[in-house]
């Protein structure tokens, strides 16, 4: 570290500019006054994305519901036409015309650590911690053997408490 | 343990403080407005909640987390940020006292500096924070804050080394 002890000794020299009175001001009129909120810029936009994934999390399933309810009709009209050629059931198909779940996979492609944060309402940090994943939802009629598959990126955001050092 | 909020004169504190928190709200703020804001906010929670003062890295981190939430506000995160990165590398208002060309110049070169590095100069240099400090607030190894304290350093060496 000597070898920067010249430049490191300049930049000390360096003075970063004064802040004015009227900053002074402004500070003292929001450290007096309680109905400035302490939360004045930070506004719930931080769970923005969050919503977003939900929004587009109850799109798909709705859908799904959509696409399922149409693929469940067309497998009953096919059920009835073809029932009588067709090998018997599996036992556990009861419900022959059911989309039954096969599958669900969350792939996490990015994780970022956003450091220490304040939350409204928490008394201390919390680091928080973002994951962007991607889910996929899969379906299956074991009587047509029609397959429903659904994808969405969804982003989660984790909020862990950091105790006092 | 000493406390903002018991702090006697709060003022004596804020202004002890307060040029090296604007110095480091500008590392994402083109505006010295913006710098202000950011700072006033986060001293007035930090002075609110009764954290006790020493715990610069708390307060620093509650700076950083105003400003990139600022910043992300109403547009895309990663849209948002490159442009205050880039616009905070060209910023118009002065943020050091500059008495002569050489401090003109390295504080330019200072400007030049990678994002991540300047952030690291800035909390080091004129906030005195420790690495363990930094890396607390940036969410880092304390390895992570010194290598990047280094390469600032050795950076602007090159710069301003004679010949």
């Amino acid at each position: 570290m000597n070898d920067f002890f010249e430049i490191e000794h300049e930049l000390k020299k360096l003075r970063p500019a004064r802040f004015s009175h009227e900053f002074l001001a402004q500070v003292e009129q929001a450290m007096a006054d309680p109905e400035i909120s302490g939360d004045k810029i930070i506004r719930l936009n931080r769970f923005g994305l969050h919503w977003i994934a939900l929004g587009v999390g109850v799109a798909a399933a709705a859908l799904f519901l959509v696409l399922a309810q149409v693929s469940t009709d067309r497998g009953a009209k096919q059920s009835e036409s073809i029932a009588q050629n067709s090998p018997a059931p599996e036992p556990q198909s009861t419900s022959a015309d059911q989309f039954i779940p096969t599958g669900a996979t969350q792939v996490v492609y990015n994780t970022r650590d956003e450091g220490l944060h304040f939350t409204d309402g928490s008394e201390g940090p919390m680091r928080r911690l973002r994951y962007q994943t991607r889910e996929t939802l899969q379906w299956r009629n074991a009587q047509t053997g029609e397959s429903l598959r659904v994808s969405y990126p969804s982003e989660e955001i984790v909020l862990i408490p950091i105790s006092g050092q | 343990m000493e406390n903002v909020a018991a702090h006697e004169d709060w003022k004596d504190c804020f202004s002890e403080l307060a040029p090296g928190l604007l110095l480091f709200a500008r590392q994402w703020v083109r505006s010295r407005a913006d710098a202000e804001d950011i700072v006033q906010e986060a001293f007035v929670r930090f002075w609110r909640r009764n954290h006790a003062i020493k715990n610069r890295a708390l307060l620093y981190a509650t700076v950083r987390s105003i400003a990139l939430d600022l910043i992300r506000r109403n547009s895309r995160r990663a849209r948002r940020e490159a442009e205050a990165i880039s616009e905070s590398e060209q910023v118009a208002e002065p943020q050091f006292e500059l008495v002569d060309e050489a401090q003109f110049a390295l504080a330019a070169a200072v400007d030049r500096l990678p994002h991540e590095q300047r952030e690291v100069l800035v909390m080091k240099v004129w906030n005195e924070l420790t690495f363990a400090e930094i890396a607390s607030a940036l969410g880092i190894s304390p390895n992570t804050a010194a290598s990047r304290y280094r390469y600032a350093l050795s950076a602007l060496k090159k710069m301003f080394q004679p010949q």
